[in-house]
């Protein structure tokens, strides 16, 4: 199972990327958007993480490039803020991400939400 | 019994009030000529001696005090008087200041016969304190402003390294748990517990402080009931079995859907059910849904949270809903929590339109009731639920309100008469203060911003915007004066470009405005190196060269050496010489005439406030550059898109 995990803070990286590998996936980094939208095309992942608030291209637009092109847009997206404001998940459910959790991230919690979403795609 | 007062005794009683009364009081004849005053009079007119005759008329008495410069320097006095003259036969008032500084109240009242009575008050007192009160008013409310973006900012630095703190510990509890080293597992545990227990606090006072700001929104929709309750219980099952305790749904098969707020009801519920979690031991946390009437036989959706847990007395149950109290100030210690989970969860329903309420009893638990009103729409299709949200009429432009914001009145002549003629309904302010108020009392469709304004120039206007919830949907034109020199910031800019930058926007202009040519220079100015080096990389796979300046005076000492690049690519907010004041001197050097620059505007914007201008409608027009239709078609463009969003979020 390849998870793209899309984050620009290094230790955020660091530490989620461990985490995902110590459970069994296999993960591909990206830590702007517009290397997220490449490697959604090139490294065929399974499903993304996406960080919201990143340079270059931010992860709404990120999404919704990856949500536009059909090569790419079956690929389920889940959205990681740092808070849960109420329009931070509107935000990003608008720009077509399929989940939405908050950071720190509980592990836990968010691999049963990618495991529902890889589950029904 | 009644006396008859003589003529003289008469006469002398009104003397008497006259010069007793705390205002100046002068009576005119039907000829305007001065027939009675008192004291005070004198005192605040300061007028000659030989004015306070029956020779002398109402026009000389201003003429004099004309003469005397009270009308300024320059004014024409024969218009003063006549604009005095004219109003005489009514009532009015208005507000003189002397040259001293004393401030008069002057109102004159015709009386029957002719002539009139003038009463002078001096309220410069009262001025003084209208004056110390309104700035009082203009701090706390710029205090205020400040103290919501500083907790904004803040919570963002403080969660940042929070992060870090929480994940690393529970990666080594991970670690410490394979290695079955329990000793280290449990002290990594209480870290991670920690970091989560202040990371609570932090997102809590921050809600908080956005409430109290009045800057939480609300989104209706329709929610399924039956899935929002799944969700709730997969986050707080874990914390019920924590203490042994286990959750108890009963929830109707047709309970069906509500239009509500899904995200803040589903944190209402997992906030009474954590907390029920908290108090409860070996016990029961019952959840229940049902549908139910009120007296008025208005249809409400009951939720209601009960426990089995240590429950409150009604000295506790009264301080329950305020801020950083709970039941017992040693509950904390006891039980974890922040104490705004519910004074956050009363706000959050009270928004929703509910009510909240609790049943308690010491030793037989606790039992939170909410009630939300259910007033249609949550049983409808997801299409028909929009249907009475979508209030606009089809394609008509008088629908659309446009506020025009400019100090320039000629500006609001020129819209007026193009946009009115075409039906929009145009609101007017004069500057930026002015716009603020008329758009948080009543948002319009549209705005179109001038860009230099005295006290609060445009940037700002649409920074505060931007910062504004309520506000910062509504699509903004900016209009900028190109033909004015003084006004350094639109000098010869030919185009503006949002920050991150897209560097696909950023190959097309440089196709755009820069030939094709080998030996082609690209200007970078930024004082950001990171942003040098992304747009660097960007011009180099164009096939072109680039040079780099930190600021303005490096941009400037680069130009004198080296013959004129094919572009500039301007960053405006930078130390020493920033881009406003390279645009202007830039423009004094014959070799850049022609050479197109390009504004990075990023100015009092935060990265969010920034993608959303990226991808939203933001146009920058030049006011004397484009003609006045092509704004028309702008706008019309501008307000079908944004129809078209609403439309498109709503049937989602």
């Amino acid at each position: 199972m390849k998870v793209l995990l899309v984050e620009d803070n290094e230790m955020n990286r660091d530490m989620l990327s461990r985490r995902l590998m110590r459970n069994g996936y296999e993960v591909v980094m990206a830590v702007d958007g517009q290397q997220a939208v490449t490697l959604a095309g090139s490294a065929s992942p399974d499903i993304i993480l996406m960080d919201m608030s990143l340079p270059v291209i931010d992860g709404w637009e990120a999404t919704r490039r990856v949500k536009a092109d059909p090569a790419t847009k079956g690929i389920p997206v889940i959205a990681l803020t740092a808070h849960a404001m109420a329009e931070d998940e509107k935000k990003a459910r608008d720009a077509g991400c399929d989940d939405f959790d908050t950071k720190p991230v509980d592990i836990q919690r968010l691999m049963g939400k990618m495991q529902a979403l890889l589950g029904s795609a | 019994m009644k006396r008859t007062l003589s003529s003289e005794e008469e006469h002398a009683f009104l003397r008497a009030t006259l010069d007793y009364m705390q205002h100046g009081v002068a009576m005119y004849d039907a000829d305007h000529k001065l027939v009675t005053w008192n004291e005070r009079f004198v005192d605040y007119l300061q007028m000659p001696e030989e004015f306070l005759g029956t020779d002398r008329t109402f026009s000389d008495y201003i003429r004099y005090i004309g003469a005397r410069g009270e009308f300024g320097e320059d004014a024409d006095i024969e218009k003063e008087l006549e604009k005095r003259l004219k109003v005489l036969a009514t009532s009015h008032s208005f507000e003189r200041v002397r040259p001293d500084g004393m401030v008069m109240e002057v109102r004159r009242d015709p009386v029957p016969g002719g002539g009139f009575i003038a009463i002078y008050t001096d309220i410069t007192e009262r001025k003084k304190q209208e004056l110390a009160l309104r700035k009082a008013m203009e701090d706390a409310e710029s205090a205020n402003k400040v103290k919501s973006s500083f907790l904004a900012n803040m919570s963002h630095e403080l969660r940042t390294p929070l992060n870090a703190i929480i994940g690393y510990s529970e990666l080594l509890a991970e670690d410490a748990q394979d290695r079955g080293d329990k000793a280290a597992l449990g002290d990594l545990e209480k870290i991670s517990a920690a970091g989560k227990h202040l990371l609570g606090l932090i997102n809590e006072i921050l809600d908080l402080s956005k409430i109290e700001a009045g800057k939480m929104e609300v989104y209706l929709e329709r929610v399924d009931l039956r899935k929002a309750i799944d969700d709730v219980k997969t986050i707080v099952d874990p914390m019920i079995a924590k203490n042994g305790s286990r959750l108890v749904i009963e929830c109707p098969p047709d309970i069906g859907g509500l239009k509500t707020d899904i995200t803040k009801i589903k944190q209402c519920l997992i906030n009474l059910l954590s907390n029920a979690a908290k108090f409860t031991k070996q016990g029961t946390v019952l959840l229940r849904l049902s549908r139910e009437k009120d007296d008025h036989g208005v249809a409400h959706v009951r939720f209601d949270v009960g426990d089995s847990g240590i429950g409150m007395t009604p000295e506790q149950l009264g301080r329950l809903f305020q801020a950083f109290t709970q039941a017992d100030s040693s509950t904390t210690r006891n039980f974890g929590g922040t104490g705004l989970g519910l004074t956050i969860t009363r706000h959050f329903v009270t928004m929703l339109g509910g009510a909240i309420d609790v049943v308690s009893e010491p030793g037989k638990g606790s039992t939170f009731t909410i009630t939300l009103p259910d007033r249609g729409g949550g049983e409808a299709e997801a299409g028909h639920a929009a249907d009475d949200l979508r209030m606009q009429p089809e394609g008509v432009a008088s629908a659309i309100t446009v506020l025009i914001v400019d100090d320039d009145p000629a500006v609001h002549d020129v819209l007026s008469a193009t946009l009115g003629r075409e039906g929009y309904v145009l609101l007017h302010a004069r500057d930026g203060a002015e716009a603020l108020a008329i758009m948080r009392k009543s948002p319009p469709d549209i705005v179109t911003l001038d860009v230099q304004m005295p006290k609060i120039d445009g940037w700002s206007v649409l920074g505060i915007m931007k910062s504004e919830s309520a506000l910062e949907h509504i699509p903004v034109i900016m209009l900028t004066i190109v033909d004015d020199r003084n006004l350094g910031f639109s000098l010869g800019a030919s185009e503006f470009m949002t920050k991150p930058i897209d560097r696909n926007k950023l190959t097309a202009l440089l196709r755009k405005l820069a030939p094709a040519k080998a030996d082609a220079v690209i200007l970078i100015v930024d004082d950001d190196p990171d942003v040098r080096e992304v747009i660097a990389a960007t011009v180099k796979a164009a096939g072109m060269t680039s040079a780099q300046a930190a600021n303005g005076r490096e941009a400037l000492g680069w130009l004198s050496n080296h013959a004129a690049p094919a572009l500039v690519l301007l960053d405006l907010m930078m130390p020493e010489v920033d881009g406003f004041e390279f645009l202007e001197k830039v423009r004094e050097l014959d070799s850049m005439i022609e050479v197109p620059i390009v504004v990075l505007t990023a100015k009092d914007l935060t990265e969010r406030e920034r993608s959303f201008l990226a991808e939203r409608t933001l146009l920058v027009l030049s006011k004397s550059g484009q003609p006045i239709g092509t704004l028309g078609a702008a706008l019309s463009a501008l307000a079908h898109r944004h129809h078209g969003a609403a439309e498109s979020r709503l049937e989602k």
